[in-house]
């Protein structure tokens, strides 16, 4: 169906020399010639002058709102001056305003083209809500040509554009919520203006008039309601795409209208080319909006630096060992003085039964409330018995009470949950114990194992790459870093890499998994959280303090539903919400595990159920209840006929006041009484009296960087020894002295020899003494985002959101933006297992991510991922469709390009081998891939084909609105269809021998050095 | 003859030793499950437990929307439009006292029924897929013990069992398996080709223990992703008679389950969202129920189907099929004639696994809103189903070093423990 634009008459023209507008506005009636948009109903238009009563229907209040009145004047020079109004609209009615609202902020844009709006932030920095709806103005002088142009409106809110005072478009209020009922648009009622039109995106309203304009300035207003009501609850505050477009008389190159003098093609190319550019530009303009907020509260930060600095001076220094042969860094100091460990025990059982002691025994039976009075947690603990006596005879150790309890196969065998030791194991203690049980430190008896050398250059560069940005160097990187003198590149490569901006996309992995960060795209009823990743990606961009974003976290406050910390606040149908968040805080913060406090008191003498509902109770700022659906009942406790093994000490139902109770990490009466309960904790969290805080901090990071953190494992410390205490303790120091910079510590473990050291390619996992890496596995987020950039192809898949047309109440629907790196992909959330509700890119990407150990619903918090191999792994990465697109040169595979260069075959597998590997090949291994690649290579560059050109029709898109049709399964399964088959291959190389190279990529991208740190 | 019993597994609930005691025989346990999800919530009064015929509309009589007819179990009768399920209802059992009190909403009650527990942020439960591919493995070599015939999501997951208790999952029958079936374009030789290269590129390279152990899983994979598995898949193997008997391509899934199952597949969920046939598959508010029908139709050929076709073949005694649903569906009717949600009194059905099959098993009102006799909550549905696998449902399965039991509380309906 053809749209026909209505046609009205210019009848004025500005007085030449003046900008008045309000002599302008006192001299024109205000001509109210509009039509409706008709992109959805397909009605045919009507001619009218006067104000439409449908109109007046669907825009309520809009022919009784004024113009604004422009201040021309104070217009910025060739810029859209774009104000954003808080208040002036109606709470609760979706309606025009009585009279132009004032703004409330104002900035300067390119364009009439509104997708995005600066963020607004609170407090030190952190996001917050603007008032839902919000009234957005958008004011210019253009000067325009004389002619009769066309000019068009697409707006997601209600919207209206003046020219000069006079309405010319409007776009109505959008439509109620179908709840699914909706259809699917057919391609015909797409609004095609020209042969490279841009297509309506989901969710916008839009409209077109031509207009005769006699040249020369016009003053263009843009008002639109972003947002709205939406029965009890909002719509998404996003703007859609709300644009205004021209065409010049003659043409049917639409553009942005724009006061620049600039042409910005409306096209999806120019579109797209001029998101990014002012994605670019927004991007700054928010962080220096929140370097501002951080500026304005530097008094109170300095303060805080100061205590530390105090603190610091108050404590005894910690002395470095002697500088041995692996140098003078500290770091290398620490680690090389316990490699002179000797077995302190007789033979090598003694550590080994200890260490078995310690993972299978002491949960139970350490502390003050060791279960049966045994404890057996040092060798004098062990000689003095417990309740039932000694543990063993030292003359016949396999007749005492401890080896009749491991071997017993009754109820009284010991562990008593869980499997019995091995066969191994319990010959391993019979032969100890008959050996005196001598104590050994677990550490002695760890394998031997070689000092490794520094590994080489590139290894380096690799290894430092991956750790610091996710992604493997590209080959200019490679290039530059080759070029800097040898003694100084790797120092100068860790400098740029901890300065790159990137580093946010690979640190956010770590902290959603920890803090149990669980958004859910639709209807949030999976102990769901707000998208506060939005809060950790800018906290890590800005290189913030660890204590002041534990303080921002722990106040819970700016956007609940858009990025705010207040999203770390929810924890949707969770019968204690503040109990959840108290666990995820202490296992992150403090390194203690409060999850067992929940439903009974820790086993073994562990924390109290108290301890946590405390916690929680401070969180909340109010007492907090024990529910009863979070409580061992006590029948269960006595089920299996035996001595309970647990503890319920608070009842279901009993009030737990705010308070401390964690006072052997710090003592409450750190920080004053008087403080609110958040802020208090807060205080006892981040004070530099906490070196747990800062030792807990430390511990993450050099084990992220080290392969195995001082203390395993890291988020329960109350059962767990540090390897090197001492090393520990300094490297919590170095933290608080450098701000509380993670950076900086980064750097400073980076440059060690131990972080330098080559790998050992025998070892599972890193020693114990750090005397050499093993070769871990990359995580499943350094897969996807290494494979993509290796290949060259940016992440193109569907928008994270199943309401892409903005038609859902902000309660249940949320859009998670377009992503270009793994960690911000999310369960797909179709528990429905609606076809019409899949999201097929993503899915083939998270199919990926879940089999490394990525997991897209993070339900409670996380402080490992298991990274041992599994079938599925390179299955997937062999056969799905994730690999099928980055191994098939189409032509935008970077590999495409390297092959259609004039360049000899040896070049284009070194080549390879640098983008995917870091190295350059063997001669074995070039032979293999030449012996494949050369039959066909000089003819391999062939002239392409173009493909068939048939009529551009817009693609039909699905959405919650109208997933309930069955057309739109019907489009639904042709996108899951399209994305299994990938974009096709380049037309630009031979087949055959495009094919083999193809076999060739896919090879190096499966192989398992790949996949592998080297 | 029992051997050496580990007398603190046996210990617990009262059921449990009735199971494990002397008074009982001894139980042949079932080798494998079919677990067919109706996503969206299959209405009771319109499928299972028919009550007095009501007039469609919102200000008018609730009740059933179709006449029922009688089944071969004397006493117990089902909605018309499950004839063949009716001529064979005594290798049935509809649970008709199934019930929950959590919010009605479909990924909270989805998530209830296929992990047995409520959210609680401390730990992430596993599936009963999961739990059962932990406890049982898989039944042969080279066979994932865990597979689904729908979307992953996180209910469907193994929570903390781990990935190794997690599924293989395709979205369709022409699909194959993800992760397992070749692309499109590339056909076994080229798949030989590409399996040559990377072989010799990974000896070139070794890179020590850890990409042994991953070579080692690679290797396995390419095996899987060939013909010896993947023929499993290959439905023109059945005769066309078979094929039809189970219908479209709902039935079609329930067909590959059988033959996966065959193959040593220890669980398979299908799920029926085919959504098309009539808008809203079976969560069919508003005008969503006009076409429910034709869904009820599509289960009757296909469940029927399957349990004959398992029957022939001599393993049905060996495979639990379950019918199962997040929340029923009320009496009464909305404002354009379809029906709302309902978890207080909903039917979940069980067929084959060497249960005692009685046709129906659990007593609703008149209005089929409340349970009057017999309740069976999801744990305790999860129980039988354990049991009927030979898994004890006093078992406690292992988070790091917490004890979890591997149900809430759950007993497993003694009517049907054979």
């Amino acid at each position: 169906m053809t749209i026909r634009p209505q046609t009205i008459d210019w009848i004025h023209s500005l007085p030449p020399a003046s900008h008045d507008m309000k002599t302008l506005f006192a001299m024109v009636p205000l001509l109210l010639a509009v039509q409706m948009a008709w992109a959805q109903s397909g009605d045919s238009t009507k001619p009218a002058k006067a104000p439409d009563p449908k109109v007046a229907a669907k825009a309520p209040g809009l022919k009784d709102f004024p113009p604004a009145k422009v201040d021309a004047g104070a217009l910025p020079k060739a810029m859209v001056l774009v104000e954003l109004c808080e208040s002036g609209l109606s709470p609760d009615k979706n309606l025009w305003p009585e009279s132009p609202p004032a703004g409330s902020e104002q900035y300067p844009e390119r364009a009439f083209a509104l997708f995005r709006f600066p963020q607004r932030y609170i407090d030190t920095g952190i996001r917050a809500d603007r008032p839902n709806p919000l009234f957005v103005r958008a004011s210019a002088i253009v000067d325009l040509p004389p002619g009769k142009h066309r000019f068009l409106l697409r707006a997601r809110g209600a919207s209206r554009v003046t020219l000069d005072g006079k309405v010319v478009l409007t776009t109505p209020f959008p439509p109620a919520d179908s709840g699914g009922h909706g259809t699917i648009k057919p391609p015909g009622q797409y609004l095609n203006l020209s042969p490279d039109f841009r297509f309506a995106p989901p969710g916008n309203r839009e409209e077109v008039i031509e207009a005769r304009l006699p040249g020369g300035p016009v003053v263009v207003v843009l008002e639109t309601i972003v947002g709205g009501i939406l029965g009890k609850s909002r719509r998404r505050p996003e703007p859609g795409e709300t644009v205004v477009a021209w065409a010049p008389e003659g043409t049917s190159s639409w553009r942005l209208l724009s006061p620049a003098g600039e042409t910005v093609p409306y096209t999806d190319e120019g579109w797209e080319s001029y998101q990014a550019e002012r994605n670019t530009h927004l991007d700054a303009v928010d962080a220096s909006a929140r370097a501002s907020c951080r500026k304005a509260d530097s008094e109170a930060m300095a303060g805080k630096r100061q205590a530390d600095a105090r603190w610091l001076a108050g404590q005894a220094e910690i002395a470095l060992p002697a500088i041995g042969a692996t140098g003078g860094h500290p770091i290398d100091r620490f680690l090389e003085s316990r490699w002179n460990l000797g077995a302190a025990g007789q033979g090598s059982d003694a550590g080994e039964a200890v260490a078995l002691l310690e993972s299978k025994c002491f949960q139970c039976h350490s502390g003050t409330k060791a279960k049966g009075g045994l404890r057996l947690d040092s060798r004098q603990a062990l000689l003095a018995g417990g309740d039932s006596g000694a543990a063993f005879d030292q003359a016949a150790p396999a007749k005492g009470h401890l080896m009749s309890r491991l071997r017993s196969t009754g109820d009284d065998r010991m562990p008593p949950k869980g499997d019995p030791l091995k066969d191994s194991e319990v010959s391993l203690l019979a032969r100890w114990l008959g050996a005196g049980a001598p104590w050994a430190e677990p550490l002695a008896n760890a394998a031997k194992v070689a000092v490794t050398p520094p590994c080489d250059d590139l290894t380096f560069l690799r290894r430092a790459t991956f750790d610091t940005v996710g992604v493997p160097p590209s080959e200019g990187e490679v290039r530059s870093y080759l070029a800097w003198p040898a003694r100084t590149r790797r120092a100068k490569a860790v400098d740029r890499l901890l300065a790159d901006p990137r580093r946010a996309d690979r640190g956010i992995s770590a902290w959603l998994d920890l803090l149990a960060e669980n958004p859910n795209i639709l209807n949030p009823t999976l102990n769901n959280t707000g998208p506060f990743r939005w809060w950790l990606r800018e906290s890590l961009l800005d290189q913030k303090p660890l204590d002041l974003m534990a303080m921002e976290l722990v106040r819970m406050r700016g956007s609940e539903r858009y990025g705010g910390p207040a999203g770390f606040a929810v924890a949707s149908q969770n019968d204690s919400p503040m109990a959840t968040k108290g666990v995820v805080l202490a296992g992150a913060f403090l390194g203690v595990q409060l999850k067992c406090s929940r439903c009974h008191d820790a086993p073994g003498g562990g924390r109290p159920q108290e301890d946590l509902f405390a916690l929680a109770a401070m969180l909340a700022g109010k007492e907090v209840t024990v529910p009863a659906t979070s409580s061992v009942p006590a029948d269960k406790l006595h089920a299996g006929g035996r001595k309970a093994l647990i503890t319920v000490s608070l009842k279901p139902g009993s009030s737990v006041k705010p308070r401390w109770r964690l006072d052997d990490i710090v003592p409450a009466g750190s920080v004053e009484n008087s403080l609110a309960d958040r802020e208090k904790l807060g205080r006892l969290l981040t004070s530099a009296a906490n070196e747990r805080f800062a030792r807990v901090q430390a511990n993450r990071v050099w084990r992220d960087l080290m392969g195995r953190g001082l203390v395993e494992p890291p988020d329960d410390w109350d059962r767990a020894r540090p390897s090197h205490p001492e090393l520990l303790a300094w490297l919590g120091r170095e933290l608080v002295r450098s701000g509380y910079d993670e950076t900086s510590l980064r750097r400073l473990i980076m440059n060690s020899a131990a972080y330098q050291r080559g790998s050992d390619p025998s070892l599972v996992a890193t020693d114990p003494l750090y005397r050499a890496p093993a070769r871990r596995r990359l995580s499943a987020e350094q897969v996807v985002d290494g494979l993509f950039a290796a290949s060259g192809m940016p992440m193109r898949l569907e928008e994270v959101s199943l309401d892409i047309d903005g038609v859902r109440d902000q309660g249940n629907s949320i859009s998670l933006g377009n992503p270009g790196r793994a960690w911000m992909l999310t369960s797909t959330s179709n528990e429905r297992d609606r076809p019409s509700l899949s999201l097929p890119r993503i899915q083939a990407v998270c199919d990926v991510l879940e089999a490394f150990g990525w997991r897209g619903a993070r339900q409670d918090p996380r402080a490992t991922r298991d990274d041992s191999p599994e079938v599925i792994q390179p299955a997937i990465l062999a056969n799905g469709t994730m690999g099928l697109w980055l191994t098939t040169l189409t032509d935008g595979h970077a590999a495409t390009a390297m092959a259609l260069e004039d360049a000899p075959l040896d070049r284009l597998v070194e080549r390879l081998y640098l983008r995917y590997l870091t190295r350059k090949p063997t001669p074995a291994e070039a032979a293999r891939l030449a012996a494949v690649l050369s039959p066909g290579f000089e003819s391999r560059k062939v002239e392409g084909a173009r493909g068939p050109t048939g009529p551009r029709l817009p693609d039909p898109y699905v959405s919650w609105s109208n997933h309930l049709d069955p057309e739109a399964t019907v489009a639904r399964q042709a996108q899951e269809a399209r994305a299994k088959a990938g974009d096709p291959p380049t037309t630009r190389l031979e087949p055959g021998w495009r094919g083999r190279l193809e076999n060739v990529i896919w090879a190096i991208c499966n192989s398992p050095e790949f996949a592998h740190a080297r | 003859m029992e051997t050496k019993i580990d007398r603190r597994a046996l210990l617990g609930t009262a059921a449990m030793a009735a199971v494990a005691g002397a008074a009982a025989p001894a139980r042949r346990r079932a080798e494998a499950c079919i677990f067919l999800w109706l996503g969206g919530g299959m209405g009771q009064v319109d499928t299972f437990d028919p009550k007095a015929v009501g007039n469609g509309t919102r200000t008018g009589k609730p009740g059933s929307l179709y006449p029922s007819i009688p089944t071969t179990v004397p006493g117990v009768r089902v909605c018309e439009h499950l004839p063949k399920v009716a001529g064979i209802m005594e290798r049935l059992t509809a649970v008709r006292s199934v019930n929950h009190k959590v919010i009605d909403e479909h990924a909270f009650a989805t998530n209830l029924v296929h992990t047995g527990r409520m959210i609680s942020g401390n730990v992430t439960y596993p599936s009963i897929g999961s739990i059962i591919a932990h406890t049982r493995g898989a039944g042969a070599p080279d066979v994932p013990a865990y597979m689904l015939i729908g979307y992953p999501n996180v209910s469907r997951g193994p929570g903390f069992l781990g990935a190794k208790a997690n599924h293989v999952y395709l979205t369709d029958t022409e699909a194959g398996p993800s992760g397992f079936s070749r692309p499109a374009t590339v056909d076994a030789r080229r798949a030989s080709e590409r399996e040559g290269l990377l072989a010799g590129l990974s000896a070139d390279a070794p890179g020590g223990v850890p990409l042994a152990a991953y070579r080692q899983a690679q290797e396995q994979a390419l095996r899987l992703s060939g013909p010896g598995f993947l023929r499993h898949f290959n439905l023109k193997d059945e005769s066309a008679d078979v094929r039809s008997s189970y219908g479209g391509e709902f039935g079609q899934r329930c067909l590959l389950a059988r033959r996966l199952v065959e193959a040593g597949v220890r669980f398979v969920e299908v799920s029926h969202n085919l959504n098309f046939l009539n808008g809203t598959g079976w969560d069919v508010h508003n005008e969503g129920i006009r076409n429910q029908h034709l869904l009820i139709r599509e289960l009757d050929t296909a469940l029927s189907g399957l349990v004959i076709d398992l029957e022939r073949r001599g393993i049905l005694d060996s495979t639990l099929v379950v019918v199962a649903t997040e929340f029923g569906r009320p009496p009464e009717f909305d404002g354009r004639g379809g029906r709302g949600h309902q978890g207080s009194a909903f039917t979940m059905v069980l067929a084959g696994g060497g249960l005692r099959h009685k046709g129906a098993h659990g007593v609703t009102d008149d209005a089929g809103k409340k349970v009057l006799e017999a309740g069976v909550s999801i744990p305790d549905f999860h129980a039988t189903i354990l049991a009927s696998l030979g898994v004890n449902p006093a078992l406690e399965l292992m988070d790091a070093t917490r004890p979890v039991p591997v149900t809430d509380g759950g007993r497993p309906v003694e009517a049907l423990m054979g």
